[in-house]
């Protein structure tokens, strides 16, 4: 090992700061990649105090005490938003004392709220959060009846890291809610079908229900009142499906039943694209699948996030691939390939920034505006390209380290081996 | 038939020999159920015939660690015959102009599950894992492959030109592994690569335990290193007593009895004899040096480890052992021998001096591997490590190939080796970056620009729509 690269080393190891720490910042000249239409080849200032962003612009001044950081152009974006993960609820997958995504528990469906789990201190949010993704929605895993539960959103953050308890309720059909069912997608529907019926009536009878002189439901009373927001239409129904037919007949579903969708999966989304973009209905899904793993995603294509874009529908990105926890972050290389595959580049931005931050409601966060929060990325590259590493985290005006549990098995065996 | 019956009886001495005999055919033999045996399985692949092809003015990177700017590469009758600035081209060339594109040599995966494992993964088309025994190296993943699994053509369009078909990892010996072209056939001996050696499957951690643990055992890592002993110590009896017979008959000893057959014991014999490759999934530092102990005592060579998760841990252990370190840039957290996962896993190896590769075992991954050896080759930039895209690539290229034992026709640009070519259009290690072109021996297999010309699995037709096929 030459003297240069351990000094290179050495210098990237005193660089680390493990500690959060708020204080006012000055980035200079970056190039703001928030998936809005700015002109890109500009270089802005970004003035943090505190939590916010309190100017944007060239030539502003330090803030006193506050540190500078030149980006020298490089790109800062939001932090990134995986809208499908299971982190802080499934620490070791095979270790089934470390996983707490879903239940088995017949008792317990609609009303497992998954944030109720939510471990900060993960090894793999700290993981994550170092490599640049800041927000997620957690969503449960398919537990004993179609209902999975109530998804959340959180920020990456060690403390306070609960966003939205309760972001959407999630259902399995298809394939996935045949099998919840006893054996036919026709059985998951009904059963959804019978348990919004139910909520519904229960929401208007609790007193007669708790007398006991109502009729059998087809859930518990915690089961139901869960359900009560959606049919109430203030919380919105997530439905796993990936077929064209089942797609159809879901917003076909929703329409009648007056709920509001947010589809999860459309592996084959992009053959009813206009009838979701009609619907108005925001899907979640990764785009880097491009193949038949199952007779439900016979369809799925690579240009799937392009079709469902140019027809209107608002996309959210999940990825990459199963490594959707502990790689989290990776959502940034499926949204790069889905640009490879046509999506324009700032919808993908979008996609995994501002988009989950208006569908979940997230007032601040996923555009870098002044009074917007500061959770922020500085990239040494394109956030979207492989080879590019953040060289900053930022949550709230909170910087996080960079150093990970990875780092420090790096660096203990890399010091060894230059060493020997 | 009687001019040919000496070689065919001789093939029938050395019937667990994988590459002997590779001439004798079914029909020659079918009258003898030995001759049968000889050289069952073997390659039909030939080469389509094809016009000499000139890239000029293109970015080359080798496959060894060398990178060439505007530089020309030509290949006839499937080999690759020069490469260099203005050449000549043959008489008759298919030029191309690939300035602004890169060339490397045919992406090699380590680590495949296609046809055992294919789309759509239903039950029915599960044929990766025989979850019967904790042995099975008798087993032999060819004979699962599906050639129409769709996932092979998406290979293709990220450049995957060669791919080692491995059974699962629920067994301490999972069967046979087989490397294969990716050339659409309707056989799997079309797709077999000929005369690669077969590899053998071993797996070791929680897998076979986990499987096994309520089924007989082996239920703990000790127990899996008693099922490996237990096995080699057979398989050295079964060696001695084969080798034994083969010298008596060579010695012209006519009254000499054949032992008797074993599937299993042949494989591992293979192995024992220097013709198959040990491929060995272990996550672990401390279980890769057991293995290393375990192939000592039964004098044996490991040639990879896969999935080797903490690799970095015991870089130059595997270095001096010249075994190559096969890996994810990225995966980790699914079960606890992946704990221990660092990005710059592959760069430590490198910097011991040691052989990397990155694989996919994944059907998305194998899509574009270049973009996982882009990561790693980045994350070890982070750090301070330098290595360029020239280096990296080796990762999936030249140490792939060598892992394979096909280091000599495959895995490099360089003349005399097999024109198995990817033309990207830019470099290959960006997200944005996608496989224009794909030779393979010279012959022109896949082309983004004509996808009316690329073949599709017979799966895919009409299944969407009567007249659409799959995109």
């Amino acid at each position: 090992m030459s003297s240069l690269l351990k000094a290179a080393f050495l210098f990237a190891s005193l660089n680390l700061v493990s500690i959060a720490s708020a204080a006012d910042i000055l980035i200079k000249n970056a190039q703001i990649v928030d998936g809005q239409s700015r002109n890109v080849d500009q270089k802005t200032d970004i003035l943090i105090k505190g939590s916010m962003i309190v100017g944007l612009g060239t030539g502003l001044s330090a803030p006193a005490n506050g540190r500078v950081i030149d980006a020298k152009g490089r790109p800062v974006s939001a932090g990134l938003f995986n809208a499908d993960t299971q982190l802080g609820v499934r620490e070791v997958g095979s270790v089934a004392d470390t996983v707490d995504s879903g239940t088995s528990n017949e008792h317990i469906t609609a009303s497992l709220q998954i944030s109720d789990a939510y471990n900060p201190s993960s090894v793999a949010i700290a993981y994550n959060r170092s490599l640049g993704l800041t927000h997620s929605l957690i969503q449960p895993s398919n537990g004993s009846g179609i209902f999975a539960g109530k998804a959340s959103v959180v920020r990456l953050t060690d403390t306070d890291a609960i966003l939205v308890d309760a972001a959407a309720m999630v259902v399995s059909l298809g394939e996935a809610g045949s099998e919840l069912a006893g054996g036919s997608r026709a059985a998951a529907m009904a059963m959804l079908r019978e348990a919004l019926e139910d909520a519904r009536d229960f929401s208007k009878h609790r007193e007669s229900f708790a007398r006991g002189s109502r009729r059998d439901y087809s859930l518990s009373r915690h089961d139901l009142e869960a359900l009560v927001p959606v049919v109430k239409r203030q919380l919105p129904l997530l439905v796993r499906v990936d077929r064209a037919a089942d797609i159809e007949r879901v917003l076909d579903f929703a329409e009648k039943q007056k709920v509001t969708l947010i589809l999860s999966g459309v592996g084959e989304g992009w053959r009813v694209a206009d009838k979701i973009a009609k619907a108005k209905v925001p899907v979640i899904f990764d785009p880097i699948n491009n193949l038949p793993a199952s007779y439900e995603t016979l369809g799925m294509r690579a240009d799937n996030a392009k079709i469902l874009h140019d027809a209107g529908v608002k996309i959210m990105f999940t990825g990459m691939g199963w490594q959707n926890t502990h790689n989290a972050y990776l959502v940034r290389q499926s949204a790069g390939n889905a640009v490879a595959n046509g999506l324009p580049y700032h919808v993908a931005i979008q996609a995994i920034t501002s988009n989950p931050a208006q569908i979940f409601g997230l007032p601040g966060y996923g555009e870098i505006k002044v009074g917007a929060e500061a959770s922020l990325v500085l990239w040494s590259g394109d956030p979207l390209e492989v080879m590019s590493n953040p060289e900053l985290v930022l949550i709230n005006g909170e910087e996080y380290s960079l150093e990970s549990r990875a780092t420090r098995l790096r660096d203990r065996y890399y010091t060894r081996l230059i060493n020997n | 038939m009687r001019k040919r019956l000496p070689r065919l009886i001789a093939c029938a001495f050395v019937a667990t020999s994988l590459s002997a005999c590779a001439t004798a055919s079914l029909s020659d033999s079918a009258a003898d159920p030995e001759l049968v045996k000889a050289t069952p399985f073997a390659s039909t692949y030939q080469a389509p015939s094809s016009p000499p092809t000139i890239i000029r003015d293109a970015t080359l990177l080798i496959g060894d660690g060398e990178r060439l700017e505007n530089t020309d590469l030509v290949f006839e009758q499937g080999k690759i015959t020069a490469l260099g600035e203005n050449l000549t081209a043959p008489e008759g060339a298919l030029e191309f102009n690939g300035e602004g594109y890169w060339l490397t040599p045919g992406i090699i995966d380590v680590h495949s599950h296609m046809g055992v494992y294919p789309n759509p993964s239903i039950s029915s088309h599960a044929d990766g894992n025989e979850i019967v025994s904790p042995t099975t190296a008798k087993v032999w993943a060819e004979h699962s492959v599906w050639p129409q699994d769709p996932n092979f053509e998406k290979a293709l369009a990220g450049g995957v030109t060669t791919a080692q078909i491995l059974p699962g990892s629920a067994n301490l010996f999972g069967g046979r592994g087989v490397v294969l072209k990716n050339v659409p056939s309707i056989t799997m001996m079309g797709m077999k690569f000929p005369d690669a050696p077969h590899s053998l499957k071993m797996a070791c951690g929680e897998n076979p335990k986990r499987v096994y643990g309520e089924k007989g055992g082996p239920g703990t890592r000790m127990g899996n290193m008693a099922g490996y002993r237990a096995a080699w110590i057979s398989a050295a009896e079964y060696h001695k007593k084969w080798t034994d017979y083969e010298e008596s008959v060579a010695k012209g000893d006519k009254s000499a009895e054949a032992p008797s057959r074993d599937l299993e014991m042949e494989t591992l014999r293979g192995v024992l004899k220097g013709e198959i490759n040990i491929h060995n999934h272990c996550y672990r530092a401390d279980e890769m040096a057991n293995m290393i102990e375990l192939s000592k005592e039964f004098g044996y060579k490991i040639t990879a480890f896969h999935h080797a998760v903490e690799a970095y841990k015991v870089a130059p252990l595997l270095a001096k052992n010249d075994i190559c370190a096969v890996v994810w840039a990225d995966w980790w957290g699914f079960k606890q021998e992946a704990f221990d996962m660092v990005r710059e896993n592959a760069a430590l190896v490198e910097l011991a001096r040691g052989c990397a590769i990155i694989h996919s075992d994944d059907e998305i991954q194998i899509q574009r591997l270049p973009q996982e050896v882009g990561k790693a080759m980045a994350a070890a930039n982070l750090m301070g490590m330098e290595i360029t895209p020239a280096q990296a690539i080796k990762w999936i290229t030249s140490n792939a190939a060598k892992s394979l034992g096909l280091d000599d026709r495959i895995g490099t640009l360089a003349a005399g080796l097999n024109a198995d070519v990817v033309l990207w259009n830019g470099n290959p290690l960006s997200v944005y970056t996608k496989a224009e072109k794909v030779w393979i021996d010279g012959a022109l297999v896949f082309d983004r620009r004509n996808p009316d010309q690329n073949h599709t699995s017979d799966f895919n037709l009409g299944i969407i729509s009567p007249e659409g096929d799959r995109p």
